[in-house]
């Protein structure tokens, strides 16, 4: 939040399709702006950091909202779907309820009523020097400001620095992730589908980008199989305030629990790198393996191998261990 | 304002006087490594004030293609319908607020943190500020305003406010109740932990957090604490 | 014998906070109105070389541009209206108007301003030491103590003083001011215990919910101000003076404030911004909406310390010697005297037996400090509690006891010069929050172990003056035979301007249905008040209304002896009568005495206003004259010392080991206030105070990046204030209810000492869950305890300040 905070002007698109939705965009190219629940957008408008011409309102596009069972078992979330939405929805919160957990967990209720799933998924970095609309690496200048001997980078990564040290403050993403959900993106060529793993980018891919989202493309819908309905799951978010908060670190877990025997599990954190992390050493600590206090603290430790603390951040260390450990311990 | 201010007289006021304070023997100082830094962010001695420090410019805008947003629109706020000019960047709060003259509305933060602005669309609290009034076209849109009854009769949860001593500097208040009235709509027997979820996008910087509470669980016609 | 004190009222001006009907400033509107908007500096020290304002000129619609040049030089450090030298990131350089306040801003992004970059600090240490940069131009230290105007100075420490202390102890080098009493160091010889303890407290803004708009026009050679303040009469002189214009010449309204904990309590420079933007569009009305993020860069914030104490304990308990030195870091500007009531706040809490204070106030490169809640006093408990817990345990006695042994009584003294207080019933608080709480009961299963979660159970402190004397009220019967109660105390939101109004009503026997409270406005002639701020209303503002009741009860009673025989003596009151006490069928209604006095005019109709009263007073009671019976009165009742007010707070928290979160499950204060006069006004300030308190203690903080000098604690979001789900469902409040002998009506101040409270005990109670003291710095964070727990080093050094 810098030293202004007024938008500007800009005309307003309300296409009622996809297919006028992503033909605006396509005309408009880096003058457009896709604007879902707002909740993000509106920051970088009032701040003036991000002035687009043309904001293409996707909110009256019915066939982007709404929560799908779909025949395989799994479901298909429409991108403009709430997250109030997906908090409430019976067949989410029965089978896959560590996203119903997540989307909980997201800022305010009033954010979650309007603030969307696919909102939630493409947010920016909340780094604050680049929120304050410092010329940073990710703004398209050349300095990280985060990443020196005095920046305050309480809230930065432990993992994947490279020019940029900002976070995934997403809480669903992680959710999304160890559910292998897979990301529906339109654009002028089409439709494809991601992994959600793969979705999101860091710094070394793109520096300008949290997402593999091109311009003039958009998600449009998550389609999560059935892989793992009705398995154990595990969601937490450490945040300094229990409202209106970024993680500090958040986990997302999924296992399946056979006796007492984990036969296969996924487990994902936030806010530790630019990306959602996928912490496949403690899946292959815990798989096939009983559950027990020391195993618990056992893939804790495994998840740490390797971070890479700043200045102000190897609290994150103990914190995500510790959050690996309860989820395998409490899942 | 009643009388031209252009009539009065010119009013006994100081002249002005800055004290300028010497300190150009200050400004280039030896160039530490926190000057360096603080030099690429600063380059340039005369720079337009939106590109200094930060890396975007003004911007001339070119006339937008049509296609655009009509800008008359119909709302229907407090069941009432009201024709009104409203900008593509304008937000539902500041339409409220300066178009439509219902103040109640609050801007505590203009960034959807604060919940001063919250206002009812089709019965689910929003936050005014971080919602565009053209997003909300053929929405029902209510507003403290509107929860009187007809003869001015108070709102239970406004009554409730009242018999629990819920506002203090009362800033946050209209957006309290709105939250409240919400909920209450949606489940009008809640506990008060789930009032307490409820309520819990709307700050308060006087922490009357208990009060209001309690006065949400009196309109639901609830013991204030039992339900705790 | 009180009908009305100690009773519930519903205010007046509750009803428009649940219609949305009260104005608050941004809430006025004036035909005509255009909009400024403020152009802030990018920079946290610098020199306006150019300002080129044409580009924004051409714009149609663009109506001015307001540079510091046009608007009267505040004297150095004062705060300036505008500035041509930026000493804080945010602070105003200038102003534009426009027809629409997107177009003030769009016109803000065309002006091309020159920036010289100055020197700047954000940490008082670094500015203290040899050769470190200086904030201001003027020097880096700042004597703000009130009474005075301030004193700036140049002060660096010796490198000896800095060596001498090591990397982890506060250096000691010349302080701004010290005072002490009895044999510091003989008793620090004879102490079974000594602390020597090394603490920072965080800056944080007071955030009030309200940004602090204000709208102005010119009219009649007047000028209307809307503003949001939390005082009303007192804000008037300063705000005339920043407009450069009589008293007299301005309106001021001020009927709703939402919030201000310190920062709206006096005319601040930003105020007068759109009433010089006015006079310069020929008098059209300007409102100049502030945002978020401008609340955050001017509407202030408390002050942080960086200090050290030692504290010496008899085997008893008692702590005999104390040495303390304060380190303020005061902003860009004048700031607020915290730093002195540090040592205040410790000589009264505790009564040392022997105390030395030193401290120093240093300008930084940030925002501009001024009283929040508590200034000082908040920092200093939370600080010291906890230290007096450490001191329970290596003694072996329960926390509670150590206050017992140590809290003050009616003997109690404050300070250096030991200054006697009005009443301290500190210790029949902790006796009825222990009985209340199930204190003794509940912490002999504090430190239980449940999972990953710790429960505690914790008592904190919390102490603050409680009053002020000699400002004047106003009342006024009218023919009618209503009462006029005339307040200029302002609308903080505690209700105690009708609190303390109530006052007026009881000693005149009124009933409340007849009774109108006048405020908000200065076109309703209002008397010269102290602000709401300082924990003073109940106790200045009963004083006030209770010397004015007096003389017009004196002014009924001579009115009915003059028409009706007798003497003044020989009549009463009671059922809106003034009648002979052995035949209490003679007698004048009010209403007719009320007639009776415009009659006679002279003193009893205000035409003749008091000769000691403030002169705001005398323009009130005059312009009121004829309109009924006036009461007008300076307060000169007696007082002898401080009057002081005191809060203690009992908590059980749960803390998780392993996350580092706390929760806060149950929370009860007991204030000292004096006589109760609004129960529920009381009980919202007890927990309302306890929620900012818990803010302060484990949430809140400035975050400054010392290479550039950004803050990153702008928005709500960042700046954490507490939310629903950071506090206890269910709170409860107490009061100890014994009365102040030297208030009328035994009533004194509540609202500071409630945040202390819950501040420290929320510290203490994590202390306490985590085994013994660990921290000397707050905000405690969840990164600080995992960081605790696991054995790591924190990441910020001992003395840091402005960071994580």
């Amino acid at each position: 939040m810098g030293t202004r905070d007024m938008m500007p002007s800009f005309e307003l698109y309300q296409p009622d399709t996809l297919e006028a939705a992503l033909d605006l965009l396509g005309r408009f190219g880096e003058d457009g702006w896709a604007l879902a629940g707002g909740n993000d957008s509106f920051d970088w408008f009032k701040d003036r950091v991000k002035r687009p011409r043309y904001v293409v309102d996707l909110t009256g596009i019915e066939a982007l909202k709404g929560i799908r069972e779909t025949a395989d078992g799994g479901v298909e979330i429409g991108a403009l779907t709430t997250l109030t939405e997906i908090e409430r929805s019976d067949v989410i919160r029965s089978r896959f309820g560590v996203l119903a957990e997540a989307a909980s967990k997201v800022a305010s209720p009033q954010i979650r009523n309007t603030g969307t799933i696919g909102g939630n998924l493409c947010q920016d970095a909340r780094c604050w020097y680049y929120r304050y609309g410092v010329h940073c690496y990710r703004a398209g200048g050349n300095t990280c400001y985060a990443d020196t001997p005095e920046g305050q980078n309480r809230e930065h990564c432990l993992w994947g620095a490279d020019r940029c040290v900002a976070v995934s403050p997403s809480d669903t993403a992680p959710a999304m992730v160890v559910l292998d959900a897979r990301m529906v993106v339109a654009g002028p060529n089409g439709e494809r589908e991601v992994p959600a793993e793969q979705f999101f980018i860091g710094p070394s891919i793109d520096i300008t980008r949290m997402t593999v989202l091109e311009p003039g493309e958009l998600l449009t819908a998550i389609r999560i199989p059935p892989s793992w309905a009705g398995a154990r799951f595990y969601f937490e978010k450490v945040a300094d305030r229990n409202v209106w908060d970024f993680p500090l670190v958040n986990i997302a877990a999924a296992m399946r629990v056979n006796g007492n025997v984990i036969e296969d599990a996924r487990f994902a954190a936030g806010a530790v790198q630019c990306t959602p992390r996928r912490l496949t050493v403690v899946e292959e600590v815990v798989r096939g393996q009983p559950r027990s206090e020391d195993l618990a603290r056992l893939a804790g430790q495994s998840a740490v191998r390797g971070a890479t603390p700043l200045n102000y951040n190897h609290f994150k260390i103990p914190l995500l261990q510790n959050l690996v450990m309860r989820a395998v311990r409490d899942a | 304002m009643a009388e031209n201010p252009r009539d009065r007289d010119v009013l006994g006021y100081p002249e002005p006087r800055y004290e300028r304070s010497g300190l150009s023997d200050l400004a280039s100082r030896k160039a530490t490594r926190r000057q360096f830094i603080k030099g690429i962010i600063a380059s340039g001695a005369a720079v337009s004030s939106a590109a200094y420090l930060f890396g975007c410019s003004s911007g001339e805008r070119a006339v937008a293609p049509a296609g655009g947003v009509e800008r008359m629109l119909t709302l229907r706020v407090n069941g009432q319908e009201r024709h009104v000019d409203v900008l593509p960047n304008e937000t539902l709060a500041m339409t409220l607020r300066y178009k439509l003259g219902l103040t109640g509305t609050k801007l505590g933060c203009d960034r959807g943190e604060c919940g001063a602005c919250t206002v009812l669309i089709d019965d689910v609290p929003t936050y005014a500020c971080s919602t565009l009034t053209h997003q909300v076209r053929n929405r029902s849109i209510e507003t403290i305003e509107g929860l009187e009854g007809p003869n001015g009769e108070l709102h239970p949860v406004q009554q409730a406010m009242i018999d629990e001593l819920g506002p203090q500097c009362g800033f946050c208040t209209p957006g309290q109740i709105m939250s409240a009235v919400g909920l209450l709509r949606a489940n009008p027997r809640p506990t008060r932990e789930e009032a307490r979820l409820a309520l819990s996008g709307n700050l308060c910087r006087c922490g009357a957090y208990d009060h209001y509470l309690n006065a949400v669980m009196r309109a639901a016609g609830q013991s204030a604490v039992s339900q705790a | 014998m009180a009908e009305l004190l100690g009773k519930d009222f519903v205010p007046p001006d509750v009803y428009g906070k649940v219609t949305g009907k009260a104005k608050y400033a941004e809430d006025f509107r004036a035909d005509n109105m255009c909009f400024c908007r403020l152009l802030l500096s990018p920079m946290p020290h610098a020199r306006v070389r150019n300002i080129d304002v044409s580009e924004a000129l051409k714009m149609e619609g663009v109506l001015a541009v307001l540079t510091a040049d046009e608007v009267p030089a505040q004297p150095p450090p004062a705060e300036p209206i505008l500035t041509n030298e930026p000493l804080f990131v945010g602070a105003p350089i200038l102003a534009v108007a426009a027809e629409t306040e997107q177009l003030a801003q769009d016109a803000i992004d065309r002006i091309r301003i020159d920036l010289e970059e100055l020197p700047f600090t954000v940490d008082p240490l670094e500015s203290l030491y040899p050769g470190g940069p200086d904030a201001r131009s003027e020097g880096n230290v700042v004597d703000n103590r009130l009474g005075g105007p301030p004193q700036v100075k140049r002060v660096k420490w010796t490198a000896a003083d800095f060596a001498a202390a090591g990397e982890d102890k506060l250096p000691m080098g010349e302080p701004l001011a010290e005072w002490s009493y009895g044999d510091v160091e003989g008793n620090f010889a004879k102490a079974a215990l000594v602390l020597d303890e090394t603490f920072v407290t965080a800056g944080m803004s007071h955030h009030s919910m309200e940004p602090r708009s204000a709208m102005a026009y010119w009219q009649n050679g007047k000028c209307y101000v809307y503003g949001s303040s939390q005082s009303q009469s007192f804000v008037v002189p300063d705000l005339a003076n920043y407009i450069g214009i009589p008293v007299e010449d301005l309106v001021y309204v001020a009927e709703t404030c939402g919030g201000g904990f310190g920062s709206k309590g006096t005319a601040y420079p930003l105020m007068s911004i759109p009433a010089h933007m006015s006079r310069k569009l020929n008098g059209r009305p300007v409102m100049m909406r502030i945002s978020r993020a401008e609340e955050f860069y001017l509407g202030y914030a408390r002050s942080g310390f960086q200090g050290r104490i030692k504290m010496g304990f008899s085997a008893e308990g008692r702590l005999i010697a104390v040495d303390m030195y304060v380190v303020q870091e005061s902003g860009a500007t004048v700031g607020f005297p915290d730093w002195p009531s540090s040592g205040e706040t410790v000589s009264i809490l505790y009564q040392p037996e022997a105390m030395r204070w030193r401290g120093t106030s240093v300008f930084t490169n940030t925002v501009p400090r001024t009283a929040q809640r508590g200034p000082g006093h908040n920092q200093t408990v939370s600080i010291t509690e906890p230290l007096m817990d450490k001191a329970a345990r290596a003694l072996g006695i329960d926390p509670l006891e150590i206050r017992r042994i140590n809290s003050p009584d009616m003997n109690g003294r404050i300070g250096g010069e030991r200054t006697p207080v009005t009443s301290c019933y500190i210790r029949e608080a902790l006796e009825k929050g222990a009985q209340a709480f199930n204190y003794a009961e509940r912490k002999a299963r504090s430190g239980q172990r449940n999972g990953s979660k710790v429960r505690a159970v914790a008592v904190g402190q919390g102490f603050h003056p409680a009053g002020f004397f000699g400002f004047d009220g106003i009342v006024r019967i009218t023919p009618e035979g209503k009462l006029h109660i005339h307040t200029g105390v302002g609308n903080l939101g505690t209700y105690s301007h009708t609190g303390t109004a109530r006052i007026a009503a009881e000693v005149l026997k009124m009933s409340w249905e007849n009774c109108v409270v006048e405020r908000g406005d200065t076109r309703k002639h209002l008397p010269w008040n102290i602000g709401q701020f300082g924990s003073n209303t109940s106790f200045t503002m009963a004083r006030t209304n209770y010397v004015a009741a007096m003389d017009a009860l004196a002014k009924l009673k001579e009115i009915a002896a003059m028409d009706l025989g007798g003497s003044p003596d020989d009549y009463d009151i009671g059922d809106e009568r003034v009648f002979k006490k052995d035949d209490p069928s003679t007698g004048l209604t009010y209403a007719q005495a009320a007639q009776r006095a415009i009659e006679l005019g002279g003193r009893f109709d205000g035409h003749e206003p008091p000769g000691d009263v403030n002169p705001m007073t005398r323009a009130s009671v005059l312009a009121l004259a004829g309109t009924g019976l006036i009461g007008a009165a300076r307060d000169n009742l007696p007082v002898t010392g401080q009057p002081a007010a005191f809060t203690a707070g009992f908590i059980e928290i749960e803390l998780d080991v392993e996350t580092g979160k706390v929760e806060i499950l149950d929370y009860l204060g007991v204030a000292d206030c004096g006589t109760v006069i609004h129960p529920k006004g009381l009980a919202t300030q007890v927990k309302g105070g306890a929620v900012m308190g818990f803010g302060m203690a484990v949430l809140e903080r400035h975050i400054y990046d010392p290479q550039n000098g950004l803050p990153g604690n702008v928005g709500l979001y960042q700046a954490k204030p507490p939310s629903y789900l950071d506090v206890p469902s269910v709170m409860r409040a107490d009061a100890v209810d014994l009365p102040d002998p030297q208030s009328p009506l035994g009533t004194k101040g509540i609202g500071e000492p409630v945040m202390g409270a819950g501040s420290a005990a929320l510290l203490c109670a994590i202390s306490e869950a985590l085994g013994g003291h660990v921290f000397n710095r707050i905000p405690v964070t969840p990164d600080h305890i995992v960081n605790v727990l696991s054995g790591r080093g924190q990441s910020h050094r001992p003395l840091q300040v402005n960071t994580a």
